[in-house]
């Protein structure tokens, strides 16, 4: 692990994040992993792809779930049951470190930052930025209304908050879990980018 | 752990060999906790006499509370563990144990304090009569007085094996078993305890492997071990246990509500003989029915694996296997109660008159069990591909949707035979609505699997 470095980057829906994750991938020339881990961890364990959107960051998906408790069936989470959600997201972390031990690299979301917090080299980026611009940006996107796009974003926020804190035990979006948190509205892609890269050239790149 | 050997030979292996790998060892496990309970029942019913069985009885309904409270903080603390150990995050890893001993403390003592406030009325309540009364208020005083090791003893077994040590779990469950055993007969036959002998030894039993756990976490080499400032109660870890935990919590609850219900009716039709009948039906019924538990527990991977990996005709056939075994062992059950419905009752008493009420008792309640094995895996089948909710509906409707309505009912028109054939009946019905349920989804699944 010593020779790679991450880069983990939290963010809010619509704010840009997955974007920023893109443009430091062309900068740095290293892999920018966001939906791919779904693909990856797929492959590792043999499992349908469907099974694992199903839970992606997502919080458990019913009513019963959320309120009384289901959230791995009656029984309780056991290491012999394949689909209940925390062994699908052990299968997804196993997948990010086994990535972050063999090659630099971007991931988004997912927990990675607390899944790579051993790791000597990862830099913990979180992206906001004001509602109404991620609005706006939803709203062009996935060619929905102001109200439908508002609500989206908050029940989407609110599903990764849940998977973040639950399988972290740490608190989503706040500042303490992370080492760099920008406003992108605020400060505009261009120069996050500039300075998240500047940061990783000096400081993980210049021993090389 | 399994996740070393596995997920690829659960996808290739023999689903034959798979089944008999993973379901032995749960089969074991769970025979041992019902011996556990069988084996006090005979010493009861032959050393101190058919009322204390009885008396015994009227205790079930505390027993199931006490393990609603045991799972509220053990499936949710050792679900939490599990992810901690798998994200090698020791440290918190380390703060759920020691919030799991605090919890365990303040639930186990809270629990026992207002028990043994209301014990009397709750006795009562429960169905106790003033002949069955002393027996199970003698039983309970010793029971409830060492619940906080209880409590300690099971929660902290949950966590051994979430820390990847299932086999060391089970061989704790075991010791005590066999410790029980030895103990019980000792302290009702040679030091004339009683009733109360047996709870003694119940409780003397698990502080002796409560030793062996909390030596277990004193390994310098354990991730997890005692150590200080991991006691302190941390709210992640309080809240999020109980959340996960309430499913459980809910299903024990509710098992607690039907056997109160089963016993005020029974008492009321039949009298003390009556409760104590089905205090032997239920144990005899509770062993194959945790055979079973054990093979569904061995069927959960392989049929979550291959169901994920879109192996559809091992899904099957993993389905197929364990419904054939265990429709052999319910039907073992069936034909030996059948056959020899006296024969069985007179492992627990030599008394004639609760043989008789207990002998019709087994007829019927075994009844249909040659087809519940078949509606158990059904449920443990909707489990295991992540279809929770219905595998819920489904042991909540025979457990209690269909049951509690009949139960209020039949009584009334047959008397104590009415008490049994509710039972009956609801298990007919549920084996009903399983063949529905399964045949709707393997429909299901044949369209999406374009098969």
């Amino acid at each position: 692990m010593e020779q790679y470095y991450a880069i983990t980057i939290g963010r809010q829906l619509g704010s840009g994040g997955k974007f920023i994750g893109e443009q430091l991938s062309q900068r740095l020339n290293i892999p920018c992993y966001d939906k791919e881990l779904i693909q990856l961890a797929s492959q590792e364990s043999g499992l349908e792809k469907t099974i694992f959107e199903r839970v992606d960051e997502k919080d458990s998906y019913s009513f019963m779930g959320k309120y009384f408790g289901f959230r791995s069936g009656f029984m309780g989470y056991s290491e012999s049951n394949y689909l209940c959600n925390e062994t699908l997201f052990q299968i997804q972390s196993d997948v990010i470190r086994k990535i972050a031990e063999r090659e630099s690299a971007i991931f988004v979301g997912r927990c990675a930052d607390y899944i790579l917090r051993e790791h000597p080299r990862c830099l913990k980026v979180f992206i906001l930025s004001d509602p109404e611009e991620r609005i706006a940006r939803i709203m062009s996107d996935m060619k929905l209304s102001h109200a439908d796009a508002a609500t989206f974003i908050s029940r989407i926020d609110k599903k990764r908050a849940s998977y973040y804190n639950y399988y972290s035990q740490k608190v989503w979006g706040m500042a303490t879990s992370y080492d760099f948190c920008f406003n992108a509205s605020k400060a505009g892609f261009d120069s996050i980018v500039a300075m998240i890269e500047g940061y990783v050239r000096a400081k993980y790149m210049s021993a090389d | 752990m399994e996740y070393t050997n596995t997920p690829n030979n659960l996808g290739t292996e023999n689903v034959g060999k798979l089944l008999m790998r993973y379901g032995i060892p749960a089969i074991i496990a769970m025979t041992a906790a019902s011996l556990y309970n069988i084996t006090d029942s005979i010493f009861i019913g032959q050393g101190v006499g058919h009322l204390a069985l009885s008396g015994l009885a009227i205790t079930f309904p505390f027993m199931n509370l006490g393990a609603a409270f045991g799972a509220l903080v053990g499936v949710g603390a050792s679900t939490l563990l599990s992810i901690r150990m798998g994200q090698k995050d020791y440290e918190t890893a380390n703060n759920i144990l020691g919030n799991v001993l605090v919890l365990n403390l303040i639930m186990g003592i809270a629990f026992s304090v207002v028990a043994l406030i209301f014990l009397n009325p709750v006795l009562l309540f429960f169905g106790a009569s003033e002949q069955t009364l002393p027996y199970a208020q003698e039983y309970m005083l010793v029971i409830l007085s060492g619940n906080v090791i209880s409590h300690m003893y099971f929660g902290l077994n949950a966590l051994i094996r979430s820390a990847g040590k299932p086999r060391e779990a089970m061989m704790i469950t075991i010791y005590s078993v066999i410790i029980n055993s030895i103990l019980t007969p000792v302290f009702i036959f040679i030091f004339h305890l009683g009733i109360m002998g047996a709870a003694f030894a119940t409780i003397l039993s698990q502080v002796i492997v409560l030793c062996r756990q909390l030596h277990l976490f004193n390994d310098k080499d354990c991730f997890i071990r005692w150590k200080k400032g991991i006691y302190r109660l941390r709210k992640n870890i309080v809240t999020g246990s109980f959340s996960i935990g309430m499913a459980p919590f809910l299903m024990n609850a509710a098992g607690c509500l039907i056997v109160i219900l089963i016993n005020r009716q029974l008492l009321k039709e039949g009298g003390d003989l009556a409760v104590g009948a089905y205090g032997i039906v239920n144990r005899i019924g509770f062993l194959f029915v945790m055979i079973v538990i054990g093979l569904n527990q061995g069927m959960q991977p392989i049929v979550g694996y291959n169901f994920g990996a879109r192996q559809y005709d091992r899904v099957i056939m993993a389905l197929k296997k364990s419904i054939f075994f265990a429709t052999v062992i319910m039907l073992a059950g069936f034909i030996i109660v059948e056959l020899f419905p006296r024969m069985v009752a007179s492992i627990f008493t030599g008394q004639d008159d609760l043989i008789g009420i207990a002998a019709p008792g087994l007829r019927w309640v075994f009844a249909f069990f040659p087809l519940i094995g078949f509606q158990m895996v059904v449920s443990a089948y909707f489990q295991s591909i992540g279809k929770a909710g219905r595998s819920i509906i489904l042991s909540m409707t025979r457990q209690v949707v269909f049951l509690i309505p009949i139960l209020l009912i039949l009584p009334n028109y047959l008397g104590i035979t009415g008490v049994w054939v509710s039972m009956t009946i609801s298990d007919f019905a549920s084996v009903i609505l399983a063949f529905i349920l399964l045949a709707m989804e393997l429909k299901k699944n044949k369209q999406d699997y374009n098969i």
